[in-house]
């Protein structure tokens, strides 16, 4: 895979209108995850649940309306620990709206060939988050 | 076997571990479940939910069943999780701009 991993969206919204939605908890989960308890302030905590993984992190920069940087792992996770990965958005000013960049980085490689289902790869994908659509709750999740 | 099952069946950390132990081996229940520390009945839980959501092998060698992974379940779960983030960004610009348009 590429590293950084890269996506990027155009919003019919003002970057200080669409901020928000990264840093507050009440906000995010209407796009990403079931549950969050986020600290936006340098060193303060990320923990957000994505279909029962439990992302944790901190935020590193956050600048608003223009750029965040927080890190991001799974919770019990060997492959994609709390703290090993890092997100970064920036949020530029398009017309009237908003240019949404992000770069997920140093994501774990692929593992050696002879793993041919790339199996860290695969676990570390899954906790990268944000449910495109929703699995539905886990009968037998851990509570 | 769906999408839906197979991400279910990876939300939870210890059917993970489960997963990691028979990577690369064929291993007994038993074995399996001496690697954690619930109940033999949890373990056996977690292994029916992964062989039904088609990421297990499960074949009986007289008294013993023994399990490993399959690798071609992965596939189709990896097409979503490929989309995640694209995913989830479309989420975040339907939701903002849906917002903005209900404020007077």
């Amino acid at each position: 895979m590429t590293d950084p991993y890269t996506a990027s969206i155009r919003i019919d919204a003002e970057p200080a209108e669409v901020f928000p939605y990264l840093t507050d908890a009440g906000l995010i989960v209407r796009w990403m995850g079931d549950w969050a308890d986020l600290d936006p302030t340098p060193g303060g905590k990320v923990a957000l649940d994505i279909t029962g993984v439990p992302i944790r992190g901190e935020y590193l920069v956050v600048e608003p309306p223009h750029r965040l940087v927080f890190t991001w792992g799974a919770a019990g996770s060997d492959s994609l620990p709390p703290g090993s990965t890092t997100v970064e958005i920036r949020l530029r000013p398009d017309g009237d709206g908003t240019l949404l960049e992000l770069a997920h980085r140093d994501l774990p490689p692929e593992e050696a060939p002879q793993h041919d289902v790339g199996w860290g790869h695969f676990l570390a994908r899954l906790a990268i988050a944000g449910a495109g659509g929703d699995p539905g709750p886990d009968p037998w999740a851990a509570t | 076997m769906s999408t839906d099952a197979v991400l279910r069946a990876l939300a939870e950390p210890q059917r993970r571990r489960i997963l990691t132990l028979v990577r690369d081996r064929e291993l007994a229940a038993g074995e399996i479940a001496g690697h954690f520390d619930v109940t033999p009945q949890a373990v056996s839980q977690h292994l029916r939910v992964l062989k039904d959501a088609g990421l297990l092998r499960e074949r009986r060698e007289g008294t013993r069943r023994l399990y490993a992974i399959r690798p071609e379940a992965i596939e189709p779960v990896r097409a979503y999780l490929d989309d995640l983030w694209p995913a989830s960004l479309r989420r975040l610009k339907h939701t903002v701009e849906a917002d903005k348009a209900r404020r007077p």
